[in-house]
């Protein structure tokens, strides 16, 4: 039932496109046909002009047709002509690629041989394969492939030997040319939607690709404003001031990353192991990271304040995840909803309703199979929980015992991991060269281990408490979240931790520095004799003492923690699943007992621990992202990699999560957790930048007292002076409290009109459900089910209507007759309310005795009430029967 | 496509097409270009085979059943060319229940009968991709052969037993262990069947 709009945009071109290609075999209409082909180019595009094209078409088509005629009446033959077309297609296709790469050897060759040798061989193949469908293709059918062709040539030629030579420069002119001229009258080609769309998409990516090279169109333009723009924002490049450079101690150490591979990718784990390195070394002075950044107040002709927008963006970049985050929150709420309320004909609509009557591609048709099965399997379990028997008070007991267990479990990973982060500090006193490696990324170990082990060790847990799978999983995703959070939070103290003591350890330096330069300075003026115009100190700046800058250093951490945390999930994919289902597929063979079936069988995908990984990055990325901005790059790739391996993994050596249960219907279970995660991560950052004094010697804010000072010196200085004046005020304590006041009266205020909206709605909704009963008993029992409405009228005095006592007198037998039955069935189906059984009464409402009205109404006859009178009648004791009631509508 | 489609079709066979199933002189051309396309005999008529071409037809598990609603039961020889294949006005006939109701005809009165694109005949079409016999009620052994069509093996039969018994104590509020229209109404009452058994044809 869930047909919706979409549908007609496919199955219109899809049936313009099986007109064009299914219907030529026929030979009586062809003239029309191809007049009608004509047509429905001109509504496809409506620049061209049809009159010109149509006697060419018609010329190609009929000659086509004659061929296809007789090859359309073969395949009908067979059976399934349309796919057999299909399959022929490609087949030729295919031949004409292996043509053309066989060609893309000979290099010598001038374009003009390749296409008529292509078109022979071309030829030559379809004659020889009997198909001869294809063979007569137009001239531009052969450019095309020939653009084909020679684009795959011609790049080839390009990658192999970097100068071109004059002419072959020219040659690529002309060959742009042409494809430009292509783009342009690809119109009014007389193909299929599909290659039409192909061909376009191939031409436009070559002269996308050349165009640039041969410094015409945008693309020269747009490499220049590249280069100017990475000059503008980076400043200086690296080497110009002491941040950007690796200092002397360590560059050798830097510079090993890049012998390593240079000689190639060996192992794995070394690469890993080298990038951790690398990050201490290289990259720690490279644009990765905060201290790269220098706090010259404005870069070039643009005057590019980056210290200002450094900080702006590390801020902005909270608000606006913020502001995502919670627009979507808002619009998945607004949908859904669309049914009945919440278990009132569960199985029935999943029944009636559960297939998708959209779907046309058999891969989806299989995953919504897998999901209508995985549903029903929901609902079945569903069920059996309900019916379960239990034992209350052991339960109970099992499942406090189940929670303190997992409480231990989750102090335990937090000492672990406070453990560790103050036993790598007192690491990071000693010399670095004595650690071994497992000594210098014992955190980043431990964490992404206590992430992997512990959700099994919880899931293993919560066996003891039995709970419905739904809660179930609940609890599984709240104490694995549990779990990331602590161990995020222990790692943040202990790295603030670290951050005091690096404060500390910076004043000594700075001391150390001022009293190095006054040494210089006194020295200078002791060996020269001059006190003025002193040069500056000519120390090389790899040499020049530095402070630990604790930002730097705080960024790090969270690359290395990311890095990690890569490594460890695709490892585990490796190892966890594709491994195992290796073994278990092909040992499966030779083994004692089914390892399908069996222990280990494959590997589960876990949907929703995936996607509280994926949350957790996300807020490893927020919080890290300020102090090392690199780190947002490092996720963009790793989330663009992981997607494709594990798409892969999935689809390979995964099978389906054997708990059927989805932990939330909506999207905004996850994205509330998403939410909570960017709160929590928001505030470290926010805390660390409002209170901790940057570093004085690296990064965008060095030599400031705080962080925010840049604002006020932005404003102080670049702004003209009434807007400062404004800013003061405006961060008067006075008018920020009202502002505030403010503030919570607006969210007061908005909540009550939510409130009242949401009951208006409630009100409307229940009118209309009153409507619709309303119309239907209307619809249905013409006569009226109302009881009450009934009643009522029997008691209104305005009977005049009633036919006088004569005319009830002969119809009585009639009446009682057909009444009766109308009696008896009346109180089943008011108490079945709405579920009339339509039959019976239309039957019913038939045989509804309507009397023919024998006098004008008048006065109400004289004598007691029309109503009390038939009371005691016989066979109208039941109360409701009247003598031939008013029709009413 | 204009031009070929009622060059075939004849005018009086439009005008009697629109009046029966209220679709536009420009549908009814537009969509006789598509009954032509998928009319592979070439004989003006459709077959099951044609049906089942359309892929979205052929991986759908109750696609047989929708095709079935192609062919009435009864053989009107307006609407079908001979047994088992049915003709454009048959074709049509179908496709108007998939009309979109439009706003100015909820507010006309239904003086020329019911539309065929009304709630409940949209419903009705439902109802009987459900209802194999004709005979008005979803029985528990219908109801059984679609589960099975939608789920495969994958499930027991016992447990698609105790679906099907759900769903009929569910919906029935009579007691006949059957699933009547007037119950099936009641049970798709919430669904915007107006809005989501209809399919935007183009004008």
């Amino acid at each position: 039932m869930e047909i919706d709009a979409e549908y007609d945009s496919g199955s219109d071109v899809d049936s313009k496109r099986r007109a064009k290609g299914k219907n030529k075999p026929k030979p009586a209409a062809r003239g029309k046909k191809a007049k009608a082909d004509s047509v429905e180019e001109s509504e496809e595009e409506e620049e061209e002009a049809p009159r010109k094209r149509k006697g060419r078409k018609k010329k190609e088509e009929s000659e086509e047709e004659s061929e296809e005629e007789q090859k359309g009446r073969r395949k009908k033959a067979a059976g399934s002509k349309k796919r057999a077309v299909k399959k022929d297609d490609s087949e030729e296709e295919s031949e004409e690629e292996k043509g053309n790469k066989r060609k893309g050897g000979k290099k010598g060759a001038s374009r003009k041989e390749k296409e008529e040798e292509n078109n022979k061989e071309k030829k030559g193949n379809g004659k020889a394969a009997g198909k001869g469908g294809k063979d007569k293709q137009d001239d531009k059918d052969k450019k095309k492939n020939k653009g084909k062709n020679s684009s795959g040539s011609s790049s080839d030629d390009n990658s192999e030997d970097e100068s071109m030579s004059e002419g072959e420069m020219a040659r690529l002119k002309e060959e742009v040319e042409e494809k430009k001229k292509l783009i342009v009258t690809l119109r009014n080609k007389p193909w299929r939607m599909k290659r039409r769309l192909k061909c376009l998409k191939e031409a436009q990516a070559f002269v996308e690709k050349f165009e640039g090279a041969l410094g015409k169109g945008k693309g020269r333009r747009l490499y220049a404003f590249k280069v100017m723009m990475t000059k503008v924002l980076m400043g200086m490049p690296y080497g110009s001031i002491a941040r950007k450079t690796v200092p002397r101690d360590e560059q050798d150490s830097a510079m090993d990353f890049s012998v390593l591979f240079e000689f190639g990718v060996i192992c794995y784990c070394l690469i890993w192991i080298k990038l951790l390195t690398f990050l201490q070394g290289y990259c720690k002075y490279s644009i990765m990271f905060y201290g790269y950044y220098n706090n010259q107040r404005s870069i070039g002709l643009l005057q590019f304040r980056l210290p200002l927008s450094y900080l702006l963006v590390g801020v902005g970049i909270f608000g606006y995840s913020l502001m995502v985050v919670i627009r979507t929150m808002a619009r998945n709420a607004n949908e859904g909803g669309d049914g009945a309320e919440e278990g009132a004909f569960t199985f029935s609509w999943k029944l009636f309703t559960s297939w998708d009557y959209l779907i046309g591609n058999p891969e989806t048709a299989d995953n919504k199979f897998a999901s209508t099965t995985t549903s029903f399997k929901e609902s079945i379990v569903d069920e059996q929980e309900n019916l379960k028997d239990e034992n209350i008070h052991l339960r109970r007991f099992l499942r406090v015992i189940a929670n303190i267990l997992i409480l231990c479990c989750l102090g335990g990973s937090g000492y672990l991991i406070y453990y560790v982060v103050k036993r790598s500090q007192e690491f990071a006193k000693k010399d670095r060269n004595e650690l071994t490696w497992l000594q210098k990324n014992e955190v980043e170990i431990v964490m992404s281990l206590l992430g992997l082990v512990c959700p099994p060790l919880f899931e293993v847990i919560s066996e003891l408490e039995e709970y419905h799978p739904r809660i179930a999983l609940k609890w599984q995703l709240a104490r694995i979240f549990a779990l990331f959070l602590g161990n995020l939070y222990t790692f943040l103290f202990a790295l603030f931790d670290e951050v005091n003591a690096k404060l500390d350890n910076e004043k000594e330096i700075k001391n150390e520095t001022i009293w190095a330069l006054k040494e210089y300075y006194d020295n200078y003026t002791l060996h020269h004799n001059v006190t003025e115009n002193i040069p500056p100190p000519n120390i090389s700046p790899a040499d020049v003492i530095r402070g630990p800058c604790w930002e730097t250093e705080v960024g790090i951490e969270f690359v290395k923690l990311t890095v990690s945390d890569i490594q460890v999930t695709y490892l585990t994919i490796l190892i966890g699943d594709f491994l195992r289902a290796v073994i278990v597929r092909f040992l499966n063979y030779c083994w004692c007992w089914d390892l399908e079936a069996g222990f280990p069988s494959y590997g589960e995908f876990d949907i929703s621990g995936n996607v509280l990984g994926l949350i957790f990055n996300q807020g490893m990325i927020w919080m890290g992202a300020f102090y090392a901005p690199g780190l947002v790059g490092i996720n963009v790739l790793r989330l663009l990699s992981s997607m494709y391996y594990q798409c892969w993994a999935v689809m390979s050596c995964n099978v389906p999560h054997e708990r059927v249960f989805k932990a939330s219907r909506s999207n905004n279970f996850y994205m509330g957790l998403l939410l909570l995660v960017l709160f929590l991560s928001l505030m470290p950052v926010i805390y660390s930048i409002m209170t901790l004094p940057p570093s004085f010697d690296c990064g965008p804010f060095s030599g400031k007292d705080q962080m925010y000072d840049v604002i006020m010196e932005t404003i102080e200085k670049d702004l003209p002076p009434f807007m400062a004046d404004i800013f003061s005020y405006a961060s008067n304590p006075g008018l920020i409290m009202p502002a505030v006041l403010l503030m919570v009266l607006a969210i007061y205020y908005l909540n009550a009109v939510s409130k009242a909206y949401q009951n208006s709605n409630m009100d409307l909704k229940r009118k209309m459900q009153m409507q619709r009963d309303e119309e239907k008993n209307r619809r249905n029992n013409k006569d009226s089910t109302n009881q009450v409405m009934k009643d009522l009228e029997d008691l209104l005095p305005n009977k005049s209507l009633i036919p006088p006592p004569s005319a009830e007198e002969t119809e009585k037998p009639a009446d009682q007759l057909s009444k009766s039955p109308k009696v008896t069935g009346k109180p089943g189906a008011a108490a079945t309310g709405k579920g009339v059984n339509v039959k019976k009464d239309v039957s019913l409402a038939a045989a509804n005795p309507r009397a023919p009205v024998t006098r004008p109404p008048g006065p109400r006859p004289p004598g007691p009430l029309p109503g009390i009178a038939r009371g005691p009648l016989p066979g109208q004791g039941m109360g409701r029967g009247r003598g031939g009631p008013p029709p009413r509508r | 496509m204009g031009s070929r489609a009622s060059s075939l079709l004849r005018e009086e066979d439009i005008e009697e097409i629109k009046k029966e199933t209220g679709f536009s002189h420009s549908q009814i051309t537009r969509l006789y270009s598509r009954f032509h396309s998928l009319d592979k005999g070439e004989n003006g008529a459709l077959s099951r085979e044609d049906f089942q071409r359309i892929p979205e037809l052929a991986i759908n598990p109750l696609g047989d059943r929708i095709i079935n609603a192609f062919f009435p039961e009864g053989t009107n020889k307006k609407y079908t060319a001979r047994e088992d294949q049915v003709n454009f006005r048959g074709f049509m006939r179908t496709l108007a229940h998939f009309r979109p109701v439009e706003d100015n005809e909820k507010n006309k009165d239904l003086t020329s009968g019911e539309p065929l694109n009304s709630r409940t005949n949209k419903l009705h079409f439902a109802f009987q991709l459900y209802d194999l016999d004709r005979d008005d009620k979803i029985s528990r052994d219908e109801l059984l052969q679609v589960l099975r069509m939608m789920v495969g093996v994958n499930i027991s039969d016992e447990q698609l037993g105790s679906i099907a018994d759900r769903t009929i104590q569910e919906a029935d509020t009579n007691g006949d262990m059957c699933i009547s229209f007037s119950e099936f109404t009641k049970v798709l009452e919430k669904v915007d069947v107006e809005q989501k058994m209809s399919i935007r044809f183009l004008h």
